[in-house]
């Protein structure tokens, strides 16, 4: 439960954030009125002036939308960005090539498994914009949407806002400073906790995850208590013998970490196996050092949890098998 | 040779108006090549007598001497390994780890006390003697009360103790069996020469004594035989 709840978790949380990592964004600049949210930043080219465009440096202008077309409809984020910058560099084609006109788009590869077609023509944006899939990019989700890149210019038509305002924010792979008192300047942390619902979201899964795993290291400690209180007059018998209770106890730990290096084990692969039967809108990420660092702690605090029956090994009173 | 001597040995429980006197001026001897029986009715202090003569549990007032050597101050660390080096317990129930088979009821010893163990040319020569050759890859649950105790009785003898100490070793078995194991333990004595102590209320094992104490309300003495 442990490691498909991590799953699931990780899953949705990447949903929030992929684009965000695919653009290598270490900070954003955006409006200060947006409150850290940037699809409802609104920059002028003032207030872009200080910042250049380059490989390491992007102007970004999102909306969300409702992509139409074939009878499918679909909600997406409309990300617009110029050519050959640090974001329009990071976009990853699985199918078809980057936006050449103002009428293309490049969107998510989540649309293609919707139905959206290479070359189909769709609507998009509160004008009912027409644009024309040219490509299929992966890792190319923002805030749960699958996003759709086009031509920055087309951003403020799509957004219904006044072409005053030319973007949304700026994204860096350095360290972005406000320089007027118009923008404001976040960390890439800052950023994604300021997403809508992303922090409550991760929060909750955390707690749920937390609670399983205090959940799974009690029944542990229980099993071992069980197992051990089975195995006490055996115990005694054998520290008759002179058998030390340290042997006794070390034995125990060791039994301990076997049993739970084998049941995380076990519980890895049952959830990759779960994985395969999950519908594919439900998004399941398994992240191995997640899964290492989730498997070390349950398998340290399944052995901490070992030292309640090692205190009942330590206590085992020998005399109480003599006399029978 | 006296190999374990107690020197008025006095076991209270409790204290002031619930003061219980276990074992009263207890004075005892064991010797090698002799089986010792010691004899008494329930509640008559035997057990507390064995946990004293085992060094599990501390004499209230006396002296507990194997090999001349004062047992009863020893830490719970030295009297573990004193027991694991010197003494073979059989005891009345729970005699085997019951998720090991017999070749590893012995073999676990192995684990805390490598050295000192008895030869494997003369540990095949017990099992010959007790009977247990083939039922060394069975579980306790697949023997008999007789091939239990026996069992218990060479694992005791694994670890080259000096003396033998059982508890009730008979309390499970029938006529026949008590016979047999009567028998063991003065081969054992003899044989091997070792002194084995036997607690028991069981009389059919008076036949193989050397040496018999008993022991009533506390109080021991030495029978004439």
């Amino acid at each position: 439960m442990i490691f498909i709840l991590s799953a699931l978790a990780f899953g949705l949380s990447r949903e929030n954030t992929t684009a965000v990592e695919a653009w290598h964004t270490n900070s954003v600049v955006m409006s200060k009125d947006a409150d850290g949210n940037l699809s409802q930043s609104l920059l002028t080219a003032d207030d872009l002036a200080d910042y250049a465009v380059n490989q390491d440096q992007a102007q970004v202008a999102l909306t969300p939308g409702i992509m139409k077309g074939a009878g499918l409809r679909e909600g997406v984020m409309f990300v617009g960005i110029n050519a050959d910058d640090l974001v329009s560099r990071s976009i990853t084609l699985t199918k078809g090539h980057l936006s050449q006109n103002s009428d293309e788009l490049v969107v998510s590869d989540k649309l293609r498994q919707k139905g959206f077609k290479l070359g189909q023509t769709v609507e998009l944006g509160i004008n009912n914009q027409n644009f024309k899939i040219v490509g299929f990019a992966k890792d190319a989700e923002y805030n749960i949407a699958p996003v759709a890149y086009g031509d920055i210019k087309e951003w403020s038509n799509v957004k219904g806002v006044s072409n005053r305002f030319v973007a949304s924010g700026v994204v860096s792979k350095k360290t972005l400073v406000a320089k007027s008192d118009q923008v404001k300047a976040y960390s890439k942390a800052q950023f994604l906790n300021k997403m809508p619902g992303y922090s409550a979201q991760n929060s909750t899964f955390l707690f749920m995850i937390v609670f399983l795993i205090v959940i799974s290291v009690i029944v542990v400690t229980i099993f071992l208590y069980i197992l051990t209180i089975q195995k006490v007059e055996n115990f005694a018998v054998l520290r008759a013998q002179g058998i030390p209770s340290r042997y006794l106890a070390l034995n125990t730990l060791s039994q301990t970490v076997i049993i739970m290096v084998s049941a995380v084990a076990l519980s890895v692969i049952l959830a990759l196996l779960v994985s395969l039967v999950i519908p594919t809108q439900v998004p399941m990420y398994f992240d191995i050092p997640l899964i290492l660092l989730t498997g070390l702690g349950l398998v340290v605090m399944g052995t901490l949890g070992s030292l309640i029956p090692m205190g009942i090994i330590a206590r085992i009173d020998p005399v109480t098998v003599i006399g029978g | 040779m006296e190999k374990l001597v107690l020197k008025n040995i006095t076991k209270q429980f409790g204290s002031d108006t619930n003061l219980v006197t276990a074992l009263d001026d207890i004075n005892f001897t064991a010797e090698d090549g002799q089986l010792t029986l010691i004899l008494g009715p329930s509640g008559s202090g035997k057990s507390t007598l064995l946990t004293i003569l085992g060094g599990l549990q501390r004499p209230s007032q006396g002296q507990v001497a194997i090999n001349g050597q004062n047992i009863d101050q020893l830490s719970t660390k030295e009297a573990d390994q004193f027991r694991l080096d010197h003494i073979g317990f059989v005891l009345q129930s729970y005699n085997l780890v019951p998720y090991l088979n017999v070749k590893d009821q012995f073999t676990l010893v192995d684990q805390v006390k490598p050295k000192g163990n008895v030869t494997a040319q003369k540990f095949e020569s017990y099992l010959n003697t007790l009977g247990i050759t083939k039922l060394i890859n069975k579980f306790p649950t697949e023997l008999s009360g007789g091939q239990t105790q026996r069992v218990a009785i060479a694992r005791a003898l694994y670890t080259n103790p000096d003396f033998i100490l059982a508890d009730e070793p008979t309390a499970a078995l029938d006529s026949s069996r008590v016979e047999e194991v009567g028998q063991l333990f003065k081969n054992i004595a003899v044989q091997e020469d070792k002194a084995v102590v036997v607690v028991t209320h069981d009389l059919r094992l008076r036949a193989y004594a050397d040496r018999i104490y008993q022991l009533v309300d506390g109080k021991i003495s030495l029978e004439e035989i």
